[in-house]
């Protein structure tokens, strides 16, 4: 397949050369429709976004890379992404942070950086809040998440129960750990890869007779509740609405994308080793299973956790869990120094992984924006400034890759704002008081 | 009196799988994967009353429901004892109505209307027709029971919503099964909200047949797997080789220990709440014995030992589920320790570190060998100092304790100093700690709140202050036994009537 691609520079280019001849007004119009600026197509395969987080930060020191711009050299604790940075997909950006209040060690960075406002609470006491409205992933998935079987998909590495992806105020969408379970929500009961001329599955339409029963009943329920209770129940009905969906597609037949294919089933369980999570191997696992999804286009909008905020993660060798050695380790912190790089290493694999799934003549990786970021930026000090964020894939062309592009103390939210719009998502503005922001960060972006 | 404002819990994991035992029989095995039981302020009742459940715990839902009707309808006698009529084919409506009407009472808890019923029937037929079996039918109408918000979900909403009032007889008794007994209610408590017969001295009469029901014991523990956060056994994180009798089932076990201890305290000795941080029984398995240095009271399983007279052990606070919890993977934490005294036990709210603070420990060196050496440092800090003093000189009482619960003599080389202040009542060893606490003017009345809290899923507020009071002479009345406070809390105007729920009434 040839490399498909439209550019709107391309296009332009193109155009103004004089060998875009045959091109009429209303195509032009179409691509110079002005806030589209960030935004490029990905012809004959889906557009996709991911956050891949991690908690407790970095050493923001040692994780800046040097110098700006294409010819840039990562730093000691990026050094592990060496294979994605040679390959030219990854940008690095350096000096955002977050503008809203840090009242909440751990909770106020990806809230503010990720649903645009601090922590909330309805009794003031943000430390026991949750995040103040969608994060930018569910925002997304609003917007295009009924064109595939699942709106998106919240996975981890860690086993945890806390997330950084939420629908809303109270709305967490907890995330699964377990690849068995994993494997069963994705490829189980109904799945059929392209090919399998089967025909759906009978009990497919008695399913969706119970979930009949289950909205008449809710709909009985609903006048009654208050309005904070009618807010949970609907909730609970948009997911059942999108497990109707994903019955509706199973029903059809699948897609055919090339690359789409059964993976293997995963092992029951991947059990601690002397008290120590095996993060590699459940790592690795995950990956596998979240590339598939994609390329089945099973889902375009996802979350990595790979540990949760505030983790004390034992990991192998280590003198102590990951959190209280972002505080308890003296002088320049050599432990969680290999920490983040073992981090960066796995973050290096997992796009690695994505990477290795042809597209036309890209990859999963190449359709792909991928958000890499974590909860603070000096676990040691829970500072908010210099945050961490590595941009990895490009969407399609969206963003400029191989970059590393410093903006000292600009706010986070732009580039949230950009990664909206690159996702075709229509906000105007997004963040609160001080970070509200109707730009993105022209400089990332592919004009 | 301005009673809880009106609720939509939702199910916890344990009364999910509960439910579904007295709905369907104890061989049914529930799957593990469910929606996680989420606290809000430390809360996982506040939680269940608060958060919306996400999407993967709904799709969670439709899986575990398939999974339990099918074992529900494999052949054998559970099956037997749910189908007591004869089907006549796969799709004979009156055997289906007459298996989904008595199970989708108990699950919805009051009787279904006709027409819900009908609409059950009618997927089972049409599933039983469409598959060529009654039975394999019957599964979906089983499985459209457990995915309705009616099974799913226990409004308390009082007859009126949104201005709230007194709890509908059928809401009261949900919420008095599931804080009681952590599920559903059975057929003669629904019997009796049915007739109209839960109030009065009627009322009064079901609440003691439920206190001296064995079910009782079931949601005891759950209230304490809440109160004193035991779910986080099950992802205990300790560096087995430095706490080299660390393993995968000392969570669970730790865990066991606790509930077993407060069944025994609460339920069958009835000793006064305050005894039980000084109380020298408690429940050991082998694994358990070895790290509490006492002889094994069994081979197998759990049993009661004493502790010794004059041992460093005592009460609540030398169990190793507490001292794992707050404790780090490779450490002790007197700061986790002592926080947990002043916030669960005697409910003094501890703001959260503020940000951007220098947090780091100092390294041990020869000034500062111990933790505690260390640790002094923090409080040198003013910033650290405010809340540190209230923590760190709490939990130091438990440094003879190392991160699993282990008793030590060292800390790095040098011997542990376990002394400190609570309230400025010095002592010097872990056991007069714990004689401290159980003497805290705090500690009586921060229990009542947390029960209270438990059993509403709501924080006490405005006028509940008036049933927190009420609550707290009957508890102090009847000698601070658990059945006596149960008992106050669930015969009290507050745990009855809900008021408008906030969004409405601010």
């Amino acid at each position: 397949m040839s490399r498909l691609r439209i550019h709107r520079r391309t296009m332009l280019r193109g155009m103004l050369g004089g060998t875009a001849v045959g091109v009429g007004l209303p195509l032009l119009e179409l691509f110079l429709d002005p806030p589209y600026s960030a935004r490029a197509e990905c012809v004959a395969f889906p557009k996709r976004f991911g956050t891949w987080f991690w908690g407790n930060g970095v050493l923001p020191e040692r994780f800046r890379p040097t110098g700006t711009g294409p010819g840039f050299e990562l730093s000691e604790q990026l050094a592990p992404l060496a294979p994605m940075h040679e390959r030219g997909k990854i940008s690095v950006v350096s000096g955002l942070r977050v503008m809203t209040p840090n009242t909440v060690p751990h909770g106020s960075g990806p809230a503010g950086f990720l649903g645009g406002a601090d922590m909330y609470s309805p009794d003031g006491n943000a430390s026991s809040g949750t995040f103040p409205g969608p994060s930018i992933d569910q925002i997304m998935a609003n917007a295009i998440g009924d064109q595939t079987l699942l709106p998106s998909l919240e996975i981890g590495v860690q086993r945890a129960d806390g997330s950084i992806s939420w629908r809303g105020r109270n709305a967490m969408n907890t995330i699964e750990s377990s690849p068995i379970e994993l494997f069963g929500t994705l490829f189980g009961a109904g799945f059929r890869a392209p090919g399998d001329t089967s025909g759906p599955d009978p009990r497919l339409g008695l399913r969706q007779s119970v979930l009949d029963v289950v909205n008449d009943q809710a709909g009985r329920l609903r006048p009654r509740l208050g309005l904070s209770d009618r807010a949970r129940l609907d909730a609970h009905l948009d997911a059942i609405r999108s497990i109707e969906t994903r019955i509706a597609r199973l029903q059809e037949n699948p897609p055919s994308f090339e690359a789409c294919m059964l993976p293997t089933m995963p092992e029951a369980d991947y059990p601690d080793v002397m008290g120590r999570p095996d993060m590699d191997a459940r790592s690795d696992v995950m990956a596998d299973l979240l590339a598939m999804a994609l390329a089945c286009d099973q889902t375009r909008i996802f979350t990595v956790m790979y540990s949760q905020p505030v983790n004390n993660v034992l990991y192998t060798d280590r003198s102590a869990g990951h959190h209280q050695l972002t505080h308890d380790e003296p002088g320049d912190q050599p432990e969680v120094n290999e920490i983040v790089q073992g981090i960066m290493g796995r973050l290096n694999r997992f796009l690695e992984r994505l990477d290795a799934v042809a597209e036309g003549d890209e990859t999963l990786l190449d359709h792909s924006t991928v958000l890499c970021t974590s909860d603070v930026s000096f676990g040691r000090t829970h500072s908010l400034d210099e945050y961490p964020v590595v941009l990895a894939g490009g969407g399609c062309g969206s963003f400029k890759m191989g970059i590393h592009h410093v903006s000292p103390g600009e706010n986070i939210c732009r580039l949230s704002y950009s990664l909206l719009q690159s996702m075709d998502v229509p906000v105007s503005t997004f963040g609160e008081g001080p970070a509200q922001t109707d730009v993105g960060i022209s400089e990332i972006e592919e004009t | 009196m301005l009673p809880g404002p009106g609720s939509l819990p939702r199910l916890t994991r344990s009364q999910y799988r509960h439910a579904i035992t007295d709905l369907l029989g104890p061989a049914i095995v529930v799957p593990a994967a469910l929606e996680p039981d989420i606290p809000i302020e430390g809360s996982v009742a506040l939680g269940t009353t608060t958060l919306a459940v996400s999407a993967r715990g709904v799709g969670l839902y439709e899986r575990a429901a398939y999974a339990i009707a099918e074992q529900a309808m494999a052949e054998g006698p559970a099956r037997d004892a749910l189908v007591t009529c004869a089907p006549t084919g796969p799709g004979d409506a009156a055997c289906a109505g007459e298996v989904l009407a008595p199970l989708a009472r108990r699950a919805y808890r009051r009787t279904p209307s006709p027409e819900e019923l009908e609409a059950l029937v009618a997927v089972a037929v049409n599933a039983g027709a469409t598959l060529g079996d009654f039975h394999d039918g019957l599964e979906y109408g089983i499985a459209a029971i457990l995915m309705t918000p009616d099974f799913l979900y226990r409004p308390a909403l009082g007859g009126a919503a949104p201005e709230g009032g007194a709890l509908s007889q059928l809401e009261l008794a949900s919420r008095l099964a599931f804080f009681l007994w952590d599920t559903l209610p059975d057929d003669a408590l629904l019997d009796h909200a049915e007739a109209g017969t839960l109030e009065g001295a009627g009322l009064e009469a079901e609440v003691d047949r439920m206190l001296a029901d064995p079910r009782l014991a079931q949601g005891l523990r759950a209230f304490a797997t809440d109160w004193l956060e035991l779910d986080r056994l099950s992802n205990l994180s300790k560096d087995s080789t430095m706490f080299r009798a660390a393993s995968a089932e000392l969570g669970p076990d730790a865990r066991e220990e606790t509930l077993r201890f407060l069944e025994h305290h609460f339920l069958t000795e009835e000793v006064p709440y305050r005894d039980i941080f000084t109380s020298r029984t408690t429940f050991v398995n082998r694994r358990l014995a070895s790290i509490y240095g006492v002889e094994a009271p069994a081979r197998e399983g759990f049993g009661a030992v004493t502790l010794p007279e004059d041992g460093e052990r005592i009460g609540l606070l030398g169990h190793a589920s507490l001292l794992s919890l707050h404790a780090h993977a490779t450490s002790t934490s007197p700061t986790l320790r002592g926080k947990f005294i002043r916030t669960t036990l005697l409910c003094t709210e501890i703001p959260p570190p503020p940000a951007s603070v220098e947090t780091t420990i100092p390294p041990p060196s020869v000034d500062a060998t111990t933790l505690r050496d260390r640790l002094a440092a923090h409080r040198d800090s003013p910033a650290c100092a405010a809340c540190h003093t209230a923590l760190d000189p709490i939990g130091l009482g438990l440094e003879q304790f190392d991160g699993i619960g282990a008793l030590r003599t060292l800390d790095n080389g040098a011997p542990i100093d376990a002394s400190g202040h609570l309230d400025d009542r010095p002592f010097t060893t872990g056991r007069q700690l714990a004689e401290l606490v159980a003497e805290h003017p705090e500690l009586v009345s921060c229990f009542v709140e947390r029960v209270f809290r438990y059993a509403t899923g709501s924080e006490p507020e405005g006028d509940d202050e008036g049933a927190l009071h009420d609550a707290n002479q009957r508890f102090v009345g009847g000698g601070t036994r658990y059945r006596a406070l149960v008992r106050a809390i669930a015969l009290s105007p507050s745990f009855r009537a809900v008021r408008a729920p906030h969004a409405e009434a601010r």
